[in-house]
């Protein structure tokens, strides 16, 4: 029977994937242009944004609190060894840093924001060692640590200080890590995955996490899954608003994407100098006026640089080159002839506003 | 695109500023370990059971405690049975493979003349250990075990894995870890120099020094050539012996290494216990012979035996589950604090015994309403009958293994068979009188009726076995009395039977030589019970089997007080254990309704309502769609639906009264489209955080592509 539901929830998968497949070559896919919506002003919308009135408040409130009376059982989990990894559509910001304040409270917590980028996950060792170390300094005089005490954590390998995490001692000392979208854009590749599964294996070590994107389950192996995260998994939909974990995405509406890059790269350009910045005009200059090309060959582009005086060899237009291929505001093609062609990539409205700017 | 992060400052949560602080940082400390009592066993010793004397107050907090101490006796020892098990199947492998590195190291010093010894080529001694198994996570626990295994016996190890031989860090890696087990240091510039000087030592050099890497076929080919290249340049110094896991086939090698490579290498095969025997070895040690006496009911072992072999196939997602399955029974089953008393009764032989059993009983009487109408009976007589019916349903699950044995069945099947409480009270049913009456009638029965009486219900596995018994040779047959003789020990009424069937088999001449003095003294002392009168030897052990399953196997759940120590809820050991969180973060914005269990928006069906969270108004429009979902038209139907009315009874809408003058009109519909329009942003940011849709790309500025189709 089990195979038999599994075979028919497959087929309906595979059912709807090719149905909608066909919708799309029906030729009813619609051509509407996302710039035909009459959008406000980006500030206006920003502060609306902020402004958005919630819905629901009150069942929102009853079902957070309803997720009180789970807190002993989760903490007894906790406490028996098992990883906890929150799911369920709605920020669970809130209910795990409530649940930390009030059952975790014999342990020290480490909260960790996944959804912020660039985090540095060695650092985030770093300072649990150090705090366990200061917890066991607290709890008696000589920890009993490994003869390294002298050398600063922050200094120390990441294998050191998960050594040091994991290392036996006599008294039950634990750190909780409560992981905030574990599977966020700071956190999601693989080596910092590997490395917080290592964090969550350590014995000295008790880790709370959330996830919310569907596909989060893939990012780890069945190792990382069964003997070190040790998940068990709960679902609590919190039906919250994601307004600290959505901050830094931006808002679809704000004219696509094309305000914020030929923001940034005016930003970029200004921080150039004025040869580099006319070099450039000449570039958006070309790819306005040659649209329909693949951009603009680098022998052109060398030449006319030249002749305006811009630049004096193609040493000096190459390192231009390198500066705007770093910032990603020029890219190479190549074209048919197999000549290699400069492109800026951004659209024509885009490239206009930014001259315009550049000139001012 | 990290500039429009300037929004996060326009929209910050009701919050103190510190909160925001701590928002916008990576990583902070939210408060450091308070000095509260921890459950501890020093806090514990000083616990007085009695609960006239606990502080109300104090009581939920002491029982959670008992709890835990609870499930930490019994876990550790499951824990320590499986690894135990696990331990005794590959000993006989780990002592060749010592012998071996002896061997091999013997050959690396003492260099006999003039036969050359592999060191003169600078060739390695390899071992490779097939493990038999895909997963490699399942091995994982063996090599760390071999590991300490050689280092017990005086070698220098080092466990190196996959990861250790990533392209990234090359070679360098490598000798890094190696340096750091060995040398307990880490090194900025890691050389192979610092190892042989460390080997040159005293007190190091004269141990073989072993090198074992868990899964070769994961490592990175050349950077694995590279090492093995450079060990056989020091192997003068220092020779090192490598030990290689291999799941696949004896090729991986010769796959993975140049011919350059592999001809440095001096192979040895080895190979580890299969997953399916290893599985069965842990489930009779942890699950049928009850170590820990805790136990599972037969829809749980249904769903381990599943989940097993459907979903995972790893021993140590079996492993996982089933600490699941203990922890939830601890935390949720308000009882089983006392099978930790039990326990620790047997430890301490009686020790405070009757204290603990009052005071559980007390405990017992505030803890469970519905217990209410057992509590007549002595809690105390209870367990021990508890214990008693266990031990013996154990006893003839592994007797029934036993002869399935050689039928090749698996135990995980049988267990699941033996628990089940139908076929215990539908075989119970059927002989209403008592058990010693229906005992003597059955025996003397002419055949076997078993099979009759299962083969419209469950039990394929039980019948398998009894034909199996039917058709095993005398040999065989004698061997399985043997072991019956053994597992039966607890239970003499069986016992008695299965000596008397020894006996008859020795009569009859089989290939056992017949034992006189140990018959003759047992018709002195018993009247021989005729089984089966008219039937063969094998007969007669069939319907042996039939009285075992009929009156003894009683199933854990049809034993009074089975909840203190029987884990039953399935529902709960799935959830915790397969968080299906595709489906489920779909269900919750497309049913969010029977989550939030608000009046408003329960009876709209499919059609998105005003009052919906506007995540799930975008989502339930977004079912309309193909896989390509145009922006535009997305937007224009959700701000249909958004400025509907929304229903009476439902969430409060601000609607603007009619403005009089017309800068008013224009200054609210301005205000009400800016709202629109944040309001299906944030629902597009929700969904992009959820992974269910992927954002416009330059190719296709205007429509964003649908992740998932169907729940």
């Amino acid at each position: 029977m089990e195979m038999n539901d599994g075979d028919n929830e497959e087929f309906g998968l595979s059912r709807n994937y090719f149905l909608a497949k066909e919708l799309r070559g029906s030729g009813k896919r619609s051509h509407s242009k996302l710039s035909d919506i009459d959008v406000v002003d980006e500030q206006e919308l920003i502060a609306a944004v902020s402004k958005i009135e919630p819905k629901h408040e009150k069942e929102v409130k009853e079902l957070m609190n309803s997720y009180k009376s789970s807190y002993p059982e989760w903490a007894f989990e906790l406490r028996c060894g098992l990883g906890l990894l929150m799911y369920g559509f709605g920020s669970k910001k809130a209910l795990l840093e409530d649940f930390a304040s009030t059952s975790l409270t014999e342990y020290s917590v480490v909260v960790v924001n996944g959804y912020l980028p660039g985090i540095n996950i060695k650092q985030v060792v770093a300072a649990l060692a150090e705090l366990l170390w200061d917890q066991l300094k607290s709890k008696r005089k000589n920890p009993g640590s490994s003869s390294k005490v002298q050398q600063p954590f922050s200094s120390r390998s990441v294998d050191d200080l998960l050594a040091f995490l994991d290392e036996e001692r006599k008294n039950e000392c634990f750190l909780c890590v409560v992981i905030h979208n574990i599977d966020g854009p700071g956190l999601r590749d693989s080596e910092t995955q590997q490395v917080l599964a290592r964090v969550a294996s350590c014995s000295h070590i008790r880790m709370v996490a959330s996830i919310d994107h569907v596909n989060a389950p893939l990012l780890w192996d069945k190792k990382m899954v069964h003997t070190q995260f040790n998940w068990c998994w709960h679902h609590v939909p919190t039906f919250a608003p994601y307004k600290i974990e959505g901050m830094l995405i931006p808002l679809i509406l704000a004219h696509g994407n094309t305000t914020q890059s030929a923001k940034s790269a005016t930003i970029v350009l200004q921080s150039l100098t004025s040869n580099a910045q006319s070099v450039f005009k000449v570039l958006a200059e070309y790819q306005l006026s040659h649209s329909n090309e693949e951009g603009m060959p680098v022998d052109n582009l060398y030449a006319s640089c030249r002749e305006r005086f811009l630049v004096s060899s193609q040493l000096t237009l190459n390192s231009h080159l390198t500066e705007f291929k770093d910032h990603e505001l020029v890219k190479t093609k190549r074209n048919s002839d197999g000549q290699d062609c400069l492109h800026i990539p951004l659209t024509n409205e885009a490239l206009e506003k930014l001259i315009a700017e550049l000139s001012q | 695109m990290a500039h429009s992060s300037a929004s996060a400052g326009d929209s910050p949560p009701p919050s103190s500023p510190d909160t925001t602080q701590n928002n916008l940082q990576h990583f902070f400390v939210l408060h450091k370990a308070s000095e509260k009592l921890t459950c501890s066993w020093k806090a514990r010793k000083r616990l007085d059971l009695s609960p006239t004397k606990l502080k109300p107050e104090k009581k939920e907090w002491d029982e959670r405690c008992l709890r835990m101490e609870a499930f930490q006796l019994v876990w550790s020892g499951i824990d320590s049975t499986i690894k135990d098990v696990l331990r005794n199947m590959n000993a006989r492998v780990f002592n060749d493979i010592h012998s071996w590195v002896r061997d091999s190291f013997n050959t690396n010093t003492i260099k006999p003349f003039p036969p050359p010894s592999p060191i003169v080529t600078h060739q390695l001694f390899t071992a490779f250990l097939l493990t038999k198994n895909m997963e490699f996570v399942d091995d994982f626990l063996t090599f760390q075990e071999l590991g300490l295994f050689l280092k017990s016996h005086g070698c220098h190890v080092a466990n190196l894995s996959s990861f250790d031989f990533s392209p990234n860090n090359g070679i360098a890696g490598c000798l890094t870890s190696l340096l750091r087990q060995f040398l307990m240091r880490t090194f900025d510039a890691a050389d192979m120099s610092i190892l042989a000087s460390w080997y040159s030592h005293q007190g190091n050099y004269g141990s073989p020094v072993v090198v074992i890497i868990n899964d070769m076929e994961r490592c990175c080919g050349p950077v694995l050539s590279d090492f093995i290249l450079m060990l056989s340049e020091w192997i003068v110094k220092i020779p090192v012996i490598l030990i290689m896991g291999v799941a696949t086939t004896l090729d991986a090698p010769s796959n993975i290494l140049p011919s350059n490579v592999l001809k440095k290498l001096c192979p040895c095969k080895f190979t580890l216990g299969s997953p399916a025997e290893r599985m069965d070895a842990v489930v009779e040690a942890a699950l049928v012979r009850q170590c820990s006496g805790f136990a599972v009911g037969q829809k749980v072992a249904i769903f381990l035996r599943n989940y097993f072999l459907n979903q995972d196939g790893t021993l140590t997602s079996f492993f996982r589950a089933l600490k699941i399955a203990c922890v939830q029974h601890f935390s949720t089953e308000p009882l089983s604090f006392m099978l930790g008393q039990l326990l620790a009764k047997e430890d301490s032989k009686g020790l405070q015994s009757e204290k603990v059993v009052k005071g559980a009983s007390e405990i017992l009487l505030h803890a469970r309403d519905q217990m209410a109408e057992q509590t007549d009976i002595p809690i105390a007589h209870c367990l021990t009958e508890l214990k008693r019916l266990q031990m013996v349903w154990s006893s003839i699950v592994l007797c029934l293994y036993e002869a399935g044995k050689c039928g090749k069945i698996q135990l995980l099947d049988l267990f699941c068979e033996t628990l089940d409480p139908d076929i215990y009270t539908s075989l119970a049913s059927d002989n209403p009188t008592g058990i010693g009456e229906s005992l003597a009638t059955s025996l003397s029965r002419d055949h076997c009726m078993l099979e009759q009486d299962l083969s419209f219900r469950k039990g394929q596995t039980i019948c398998q076995v009894v034909r199996k018994v039917r058709d095993l040779p005398a040999a065989l047959l004698c061997q399985l009395l043997k072991s019956w003789e053994v597992l039966t020990v607890d239970v003499p009424e069986i016992h008695h039977k299965v000596k008397e069937l020894q006996a008859l088999l020795k009569f009859e001449g089989g290939s056992c030589k017949p034992d006189f003095t140990d018959v003759c003294r047992r018709h002195t002392s018993h009247s021989p019970v005729k089984i089966g009168k008219s039937q063969s030897i094998n007969g007669k052990a069939a319907i042996l089997v039939d009285c075992m399953v009929r009156y003894f196997m009683r199933p854990i759940e049809c034993i009074q007080c089975h909840e203190i120590v029987c884990f039953r809820n399935v529902e709960k050991l799935q959830s915790a254990l397969i968080g299906d969180s595709r489906k489920r973060i779909q269900v919750d914005l497309l049913e969010f309704h029977k989550i939030l269990r608000c009046s408003c928006c329960s009876r709209s069906g499919n059609i998105p309502l005003s009052s919906m969270p506007d995540t799930s108004i975008v989502y339930t429009l977004a079912q309309e769609h193909g896989d390509l979902i145009n922006l535009h038209d997305w937007f224009q139907s959700f701000k249909t639906i958004a400025s509907q009315p929304r229903r009476k009874g439902g969430c409060k809408l601000k609607q603007s009264p009619l403005p009089k003058r017309r800068k008013e009109v224009n200054e609210s519909e301005n205000r009400s489209e800016a709202s629109i329009q944040a309001r299906f942003c944030r629902a597009i940011t929700e969904l992009q955080i959820t992974g269910l849709i992927r954002m416009p790309s330059k190719k296709r500025r205007d429509s964003v592509q649908r992740v998932a189709f169907g729940l």
